[in-house]
């Protein structure tokens, strides 16, 4: 499977006449693009907003950010099965990207209505919050859009979506005709033998137990976001777009995924490092014990039947989900494959330790610090002069008042940096 | 001598792990103390036996961690200590 990514460099995006690339300026078609959005009758409000990196703005609430990518060459479609996309298998064949620039879904529609996993991501294009969020240094085009209030929550979430993937789609498809400034090939060629046999188990969590959405809500994979027994890729597919899907972590929205940086250095050190053998996905948030170690057993079995002898675990909650993504770290070490385990912490002051349950067998682990963003000392964060979105925020611990989202606000509740963006430094004392 | 603490809990290791002392093994996440699925009746006699043990756990002289199990014969105080 060999995936060649052509990417257009954006410098600078503009409201203009036509949808098109040049010379790393991006002109954006307002009215035929809303149009396009707005033809899709479960929509009833959208609107395109810009907001570019160093400008007193705060996008809020933010629901997901999406790279525009097209497939030029090959079988399917990016971002493949979620909202009723193709589902035929991705990886192959040309991708383009545009990059420096983000597709901002801006929307109030919940998650799912089982209470908890509340709205609660922000961006801010300058200030304290900006610099460590990685998605604020991109220029966003933010698709403020609400649906027929009075479709179900699934029908929302779905059409929510659809609408930012037909703003993605649009942008990149502005770059089909064109020639790639930068061009980059992905493909697990063989490689010198005596190299070690690595996989990077991703785990996602997954919605299904606690809210019953079967797709619309988390990352998902190919569309779907139920748990499921562990799952293989060829890293090319999640390059297309295969894990993708509006998250509640600004660390996990679908152009983190996209541009996963673990990923892509263990991908690019293929063949000079490694021997890099694919990608197990595994979904966590079961809900008893035995389910929680059966699917760490699994994803250790699948591991080792690939001839894996060390394998990098990243994960993307909180909470008990930390159990299968622990004892799938422990069934590996003890079936022979060697873990890294790249992870934030708790914070270490209460009576909880820093990891849920510290087992003897992680022992090679890599801190992106505190999740808790109130420990990294950026309170408050200042205010803005434009909102882009609902310029009234829900507040409090019990989320009974608003407070005008320009701010000054609290730093938010978590920084979850999943996947190793971190623009932190640390000290080891 | 404090005040003695029984827990009931579906993911009973993190509780054992977080240095509860008496946990007392649930069901699931969702339901803790019972299953929906066995019908009101026996859903009731399930939560029942599950606080059974918990109260049972209460009186139980324990020296660390240790998980009580309400699915083993009643009544269910055999302790197995955390690994």
């Amino acid at each position: 499977m060999r995936l060649e990514i052509g990417t257009f460099p954006v410098h600078d995006v503009v409201f203009g006449a036509q949808t098109q690339w040049r010379d790393g300026l991006l002109e954006v078609a307002r009215d035929e693009i809303l149009d396009a959005v707005r033809s899709d009758p479960r929509i009833a409000k959208a609107d395109l907003e810009l907001a570019k990196p160093g400008e007193s703005v705060r996008i809020w609430p933010v629901r997901d950010v999406v790279e525009p990518r097209v497939k030029v060459e090959g079988p399917g479609v990016v971002y493949p099965g979620i909202c009723g996309r193709s589902i035929t298998t991705v990886g192959e064949g040309r991708t383009h990207r545009l990059s420096g620039v983000g597709v901002v879904e801006v929307s109030e529609t919940p998650w799912h209505e089982s209470g908890g996993d509340h709205l609660f991501v922000y961006l801010d294009m300058s200030g304290p919050w900006s610099k460590i969020i990685p998605t604020s240094s991109l220029i966003n085009l933010c698709v403020v859009v609400e649906p027929d209030p009075n479709l179900g929550v699934d029908a929302r979430n779905d059409a929510v979506h659809n609408a930012v993937l037909t703003v993605s789609d649009r942008l990149a498809a502005a770059t089909v005709h064109q020639d790639p400034p930068e061009r980059e090939i992905f493909e697990l060629t063989d490689v010198d033998p005596s190299l070690p046999k690595v996989v990077y188990i991703l785990c996602l969590h997954s919605p299904q137990a606690m809210s019953g959405s079967p797709a619309t809500f988390c990352t998902s994979t190919y569309g779907l976001t139920q748990l499921t027994p562990p799952w293989l890729f060829h890293p090319n597919e999640i390059l297309d777009g295969a894990i993708t899907g509006p998250y509640r972590t600004a660390f996990a929205t679908s152009w983190t995924m996209a541009n996963n940086p673990a990923l892509l250095d263990l991908y690019r050190r293929h063949g000079t490092d490694f021997n890099f053998l694919g990608v197990i996905a595994t979904r966590t948030e079961w809900t008893t014990q035995h389910e929680k170690e059966m699917t760490a057993n699994q994803t250790a079995k699948v591991a080792k039947m690939l001839g894996a002898e060390g394998a990098l675990i990243t994960w993307d909650a909180g909470g008990n989900e930390f159990i299968e993504v622990i004892r799938t770290l422990q069934a590996c070490e003890r079936s022979g494959i060697k873990t890294v385990f790249l992870t934030s912490e708790d914070d270490p002051t209460g009576s909880a330790p820093t990891l849920l349950e510290p087992v003897p067998e992680a022992d090679a682990i890599v801190s992106t610090s505190f999740f808790r963003a109130d420990l990294l000392g950026l309170d408050p964060l200042p205010p803005v002069d434009r909102v882009i979105g609902n310029p009234q925020k829900i507040s409090g611990r019990l989320r009974d008042h608003y407070v005008p989202t320009a701010g000054p606000l609290p730093a938010p509740q978590r920084y979850d940096d999943h996947y190793g963006f971190s623009k932190l430094s640390s000290i080891e004392y | 001598m404090g005040i003695p603490v029984a827990m009931i809990s579906a993911i009973y290791n993190l509780a054992l792990t977080t240095g509860a002392n008496r946990v007392i093994r649930g069901a699931r996440i969702e339901h803790v103390c019972g299953d929906p699925d066995l019908g009101p009746e026996k859903d009731f006699a399930y939560g029942l036996q599950i606080v059974r043990t918990a109260l049972q756990a209460l009186e139980t002289d324990v020296s660390g961690p240790t998980l009580f199990d309400p699915d083993e014969s009643a009544p269910a105080r055999e302790a197995v200590h955390a690994s």
